[in-house]
């Protein structure tokens, strides 16, 4: 699928980032900031990623239900789509998009295995019920492009081939995911900031390479500010203000 | 309220006609959109008890067909819940290739035919340039709209390809538009298993009959053999390495012309290039459409002036019976049911790839702190900076100090691509 993204329904739908950051006006009415929108997404995108590690999927899988997830709350608002029946929905829907079906039950009895809090709790009926509105919401578009693939073709071609190296740049990828960065740009890109970046951090200069890519260098060096962003911003984050976020969600609005 | 009931309006903006038929996975209906007064074929789909959601071959169609939008391929106009159920809303169909290869009282010139195999293979060409593998060609799964376009339709086989050493299950394709290949048990196969099957919708398009009618998967070999004689070792070098390989006993060859007197030497050249038993020396579908029988004369015929069966259908109070072509007495293609495999359920392991294992690094960092799950809410970063740099790793992350140096180190200056 690499070669075709620029006719993909992936491609056609890539937002800028002011359409990203947006709070939805329910959310907004809780006091939802930006940030707690952020940091709620965030910390679902972990809850997807440690699920997906005990029902044991391919991180395709999980790179495609962060990007639902994400895609979601483009147009959703957390308070009528709460995020913790959404995340386990993404990953299920997922999981059948990319072929390595994950039945409904085994996801259900993990749920409840990694939380005991009850907020987090819900039956196979409603996951079910949350997949057709997620597929609504995402209007049946389920093809997700990812960085891994142009990784595999350009990291051998930079020359660099030790293990700790390339093993640096597949994490880098995965981190993105705990951005918006795939709902922005397209994945090759990505996969080229993220070697730029593990270039630069262990010194090793391939600006020659990237000058013979036909790429505009400038896209690549600010993909990769925003994702050095994400570590800086990823200090500051407690769980204390995860629950506060979430808290903001709980509450009823005056006309709610 | 009745399910049958013709005048029931679907989500508001449908208007319920009269049931088309019974589709893999659900009840076919026809219905008007009122929004443009279009004529449409709804597909609802079952969820069965509730318990795997949405199907999974219906999730495979609406993914596919949500990225594929050209001329020749079924347009998946809206999809929308009712009641509990996914509805697919697709274009309507008047017949498919099907009908018109049986109908005995339309007659196909060799420019009718060149329309139709070239419409297949436009469709065709589509899926494969955007690196799907439709699975399932036959020519009742090769629909004609009111436009005489052919479109290529049930992609509930399909499946995306091009990754290297992906495995996929063998029991596709109705079995006489089966490839060797896949009758000799190829997991790893290519666009070539599309060709061999639009080869055996030519031939039939020629024959006006199937071409090869195998009533068991050997019959299948013996057929294919018994025309194109027993593959030899140059002509397919891999063949004894396939997983169910059997040495068969040679024959040779019988001349094509014999079996297609009418057909043109461009067609029999196409065709024997199209059933090119080394996957990897078949044509492909895109170097079919560049063959010189599509340039050479007679030109295809304009879609919208090929023969069509007598427009019965559109009788004001049609019978069920009209409609239901697929339960009449010639039934050409093998019942549905011994058709269709469940997609196979192997996906995860058997295409456990690099990213899988460069990723046990973050699962491993993952279990290592969220010992405790619930309690430690962070899953750590897949790159643990510092490790790198020896540092307290209180958290996993580049700090401040790092960051700043990193940045500036990045605003490296590049030279503008041309």
């Amino acid at each position: 699928m690499a070669a075709n993204f620029w006719i993909s329904s992936h491609f056609k739908q890539l937002l800028d980032p002011e359409e990203v950051d947006v709070v939805h006006p329910l959310d907004k009415e809780k006091g939802i900031s930006l940030e707690d929108f952020k940091l709620i997404k965030m910390h679902m995108t972990n809850y997807i990623c440690k699920l997906a590690q005990h029902v044991k999927v391919r991180q395709r899988v999980v790179a495609t239900a962060v990007s639902y997830m994400r895609r979601v709350y483009t147009k959703k608002s957390m308070s009528e789509y709460d995020p913790r029946i959404v995340a386990p929905t993404c990953l299920y829907l997922a999981s059948k998009a990319e072929e390595s079906t994950v039945q409904a039950r085994l996801l259900s009895f993990y749920i409840k295995k990694l939380y005991s809090d009850e907020k987090y709790r819900y039956e196979i009926k409603e996951i079910l019920e949350m997949e057709m509105k997620i597929l609504e919401a995402l209007n049946y578009y389920l093809v997700i492009y990812h960085p891994y693939r142009a990784l595999s073709q350009l990291l051998p071609d930079t020359g660099i081939n030790d293990i700790s190296m390339t093993q640096l740049v597949w994490g880098l990828v995965n981190d993105t995911y705990k951005t918006d960065l795939i709902l922005m740009h397209p994945p090759h890109l990505i996969a080229l900031a993220c070697i730029y970046i593990a270039t630069v951090y262990r010194d090793k200069d391939i600006t020659a390479w990237f000058e013979e890519l036909r790429v505009d260098m400038n896209v690549v060096k600010n993909i990769s500010m925003e994702i050095l962003d994400f570590y800086e911003g990823h200090r500051l984050i407690t769980e204390e203000r995860i629950n506060a976020a979430f808290s903001k969600l709980a509450l009823k609005t005056l006309n709610g | 309220m009745s399910e049958s009931d013709p005048e029931k309006k679907v989500a508001d903006r449908y208007l319920k006609r009269e049931t088309l038929g019974e589709g893999t996975y659900g009840v076919v209906y026809k219905a008007i959109d009122t929004e443009t007064g279009q004529t449409v074929a709804i597909k609802k789909i079952r969820l069965g008890k509730q318990k795997e959601g949405v199907n999974f071959t219906a999730l495979r169609e609406i993914k596919l067909l949500k990225e594929l939008k050209h001329p020749n391929i079924i347009e998946l106009i809206d999809a929308f819940p009712h009641k509990g159920n996914l509805h697919l809303v697709f274009e309507f169909m008047e017949t498919d290739l099907e009908a018109i290869i049986r109908d005995r009282n339309i007659f196909l010139s060799q420019a009718d035919i060149k329309s139709y195999i070239q419409m297949t293979l436009k469709g065709l060409a589509f899926c494969h340039k955007k690196w799907v593998l439709h699975r399932d060609m036959k020519p009742n799964n090769l629909l004609i709209g009111p436009d005489g376009q052919l479109k290529l339709a049930d992609f509930g086989l399909a499946r995306i390809f091009g990754s290297p050493d992906r495995r996929f299950t063998n029991q596709v394709f109705a079995r006489w538009y089966r490839a060797p290949e896949l009758l000799f048990g190829a997991k790893q196969y290519g666009a070539g298993v599309d060709v061999w099957a639009a080869g055996c919708i030519f031939a039939e398009l020629l024959l006006r009959a199937p071409f090869m009618p195998g009533e068991t998967d050997i019959d299948q070999l013996g057929r294919i053999f018994n025309i194109f004689g027993t593959p030899t070792r140059a002509q397919w070098p891999d063949l004894e390495y396939l997983p169910d390989y059997v040495p068969y006993d040679a024959s040779a060859p019988k001349p094509l012309r014999e079996r297609f007197p009418q057909a043109s030497e461009d067609a029999l050249d196409l065709l024997s290039k199209m059933f090119t038993y080394d996957p990897r020396a078949r044509i492909s579908v895109q170097q079919a459409l560049e063959h010189r029988y599509f340039s050479s004369a007679p030109l295809p015929t304009d879609p919208a002036k090929l023969p069509r069966p007598a427009p019965k259908r559109e009788s004001a109070n049609p019978r069920v019976s009209d409609f239901n072509v697929r339960e009449g007495p010639t039934v050409l293609s093998p019942k549905r049911k011994m058709r269709r495999v469940m997609p196979e359920r192997e996906g995860f392991d058997v295409n456990a790839h690099q990213v899988d294992k460069i990723d046990k690094h973050g699962v491993e960092v993952g279990q290592a702190a969220g010992d405790v799950p619930g309690k430690n809410e962070h899953v750590p970063m897949s790159v643990d900076f510092s490790i790198f740099a020896s540092r307290p790793m209180s958290r996993p992350t580049i700090n401040s100090a790092d960051r700043s140096h990193l940045k500036r180190k990045l605003d490296l200056d590049f030279q503008e691509p041309e």
